[in-house]
């Protein structure tokens, strides 16, 4: 039934195949994807890439998991509180593999909590592979895996509970957060944790800027497992990613010179909103 | 196998989703109807999975006793009684609702209301003048203030509230802005990295290939 009502409303395909305004939107992750892939190939035949710029709140992650081991305290990991639907969160899920070893290397406690129960799972699985991989699967504590709770205030009260409680020496936050950013980077910074935080929440940031010791602006969490794992390949798509961005700018450029030479001109919106 | 499989999984998943996005014959299938009937039958069963760790970590607390054990007790006690409630009752019940409305709705807003103190702490931190940086964001934040607050009126009539909208509309909106465009580019690639295989962290390991 479901599918014949959709069937019923479903409008006339653009260009014969594509659903209607798609056009540009698929063309524009087509050229990502070539882009992307032209710089893996240049990465894998051991041709040169452009340099990725530090990025001091990823160089300090192994500093925070120094610190933690020097002290003897947890490192907390938190992935945001949306699910694996959103990219921020699979960002999350690359930052989670490299933390988990370093924590396995140097025999440091590592807590990840969880707001929403399929990053649950999934970093659960990542931390324990990270574990076998370093050798130390008795090592691996499933209970500091944890699921909190899916509702974000009672998240955000229980992982400030157990910042109160468990006392760890570093906080690295790295997802989708809301309210909840404010609260649980204050409290760290209360607690005198080294913390980290990034996202992609815009309205968010300032407040990781203002109480995290190094904040991972928006779209460098992407970058963040590519350039933890140092490998050439993975700095390709980030390099990718860039010259992307490059390609719009330029077409915002256009656009500006566009409409200031000839206000009335319609050419590129026709172009990028027909279609 | 026990990586490839996810793998082969993930790729089928996300051309079904790219197909059923951009496509007409995918949106004419309904595609995103069946994966999103997928994802809300993993997500139960992961919020199952969620509902175990939690009884076994505060299980523990209670079989040790360890400091604060009792809260385990309350925890769990309201955990699984709610749990009762709402398979006897449904969701539309009228004590479950009760419970909800409020219990739960309070203690959010309490905690919700938390947040104000916090901004206040953050913001005298951020707005010490140290740094040429600091200065700027002090001076900026110093106008926003004014103008949207009476004061700022009774000061200076229409000027801040003036300045206000130009910091607000034309230099946060243009930095907000180039950082959007980076973030949904980023979240594209790493969408495409992980379509492509070069990124592996959400099935176990090392995160890359």
């Amino acid at each position: 039934m479901m599918w014949l009502l959709a069937q019923e409303q479903a409008p006339a395909p653009t260009l014969g195949i594509f659903s209607t305004g798609s056009v540009i939107d698929f063309a524009f992750i087509l050229l990502l994807g070539v882009i992307i892939w032209i710089m893996v190939a240049r990465a894998r035949t051991g041709r040169k890439i452009p340099e990725i710029k530090k990025i001091a709140g990823l160089e300090a992650v192994d500093e925070a998991i120094g610190r933690a081991t020097e002290m003897g305290r947890p490192v907390v990991f938190i992935p945001g509180i949306l699910s694996v639907d959103n990219p921020q969160t699979l960002a999350a899920f690359g930052m989670v593999s490299h933390i988990a070893r370093q924590c396995a290397r140097y025999d440091t406690r590592f807590l990840a909590l969880n707001c929403d129960p399929l990053p649950y799972a999934v970093i659960e699985e990542i931390t324990r592979q990270a574990y076998l991989e370093e050798g130390r699967p008795d090592a691996f504590n499933p209970d500091d895996i944890r699921f909190l709770s899916a509702e974000q205030f009672a998240f955000v009260g229980a992982v400030i509970g157990i910042f109160e409680r468990e006392r760890p020496a570093a906080n690295i936050m790295i997802g989708a957060f809301y309210a909840e950013a404010m609260m649980l980077a204050e409290t760290g910074s209360f607690q005198g944790m080294i913390q980290i935080g990034g996202t992609g929440m815009t309205a968010q940031l300032p407040f990781f800027v203002a109480a995290c010791d190094y904040a991972l602006i928006g779209e460098e969490i992407y970058a963040a497992s590519a350039y933890l794992s140092k490998e050439p390949v993975m700095y390709g798509t980030v390099v990718g990613q860039d010259w992307m961005k490059i390609i719009i700018a330029l077409l915002i450029l256009t656009g500006a010179v566009l409409a200031t030479v000839s206000p009335d001109s319609k050419f590129l919106s026709d172009i990028l909103g027909g279609y | 196998m026990r990586k490839e499989g996810p793998m082969i999984l993930t790729v089928i998943s996300s051309l079904v989703v790219v197909f059923s996005q951009y496509f007409f014959l995918g949106q004419k299938w309904a595609l995103m109807n069946s994966v999103n009937n997928w994802f809300l039958i993993s997500y139960s069963i992961a919020l199952a999975l969620g509902f175990v760790n939690l009884t076994t970590i505060h299980f523990k607390y209670i079989q040790r006793k360890r400091e604060g054990w009792f809260y385990s007790i309350i925890l769990l006690v309201c955990m699984y009684g709610y749990l009762v409630l709402g398979l006897i009752q449904t969701q539309n019940g009228p004590q479950f609702d009760w419970i909800y409305v409020n219990a739960y709705s309070p203690l959010g807003a309490t905690i919700f209301s938390l947040v104000a103190f916090f901004i206040t702490s953050a913001a005298y931190r951020a707005f010490r003048v140290r740094t040429k940086e600091a200065t700027i964001l002090l001076v900026c934040a110093l106008f926003v203030m004014l103008g949207r607050a009476p004061i700022g009126d009774a000061i200076w009539g229409g000027w801040s509230a003036f300045v206000s909208k130009w910091v607000m509309g034309t230099m946060n909106v243009a930095g907000m802005r180039g950082i959007n465009l980076g973030i949904a580019v980023g979240g594209f690639a790493t969408a495409l990295r992980i379509m492509l295989g070069l990124e592996r962290a959400h099935i176990g390991g090392s995160g890359t290939q």
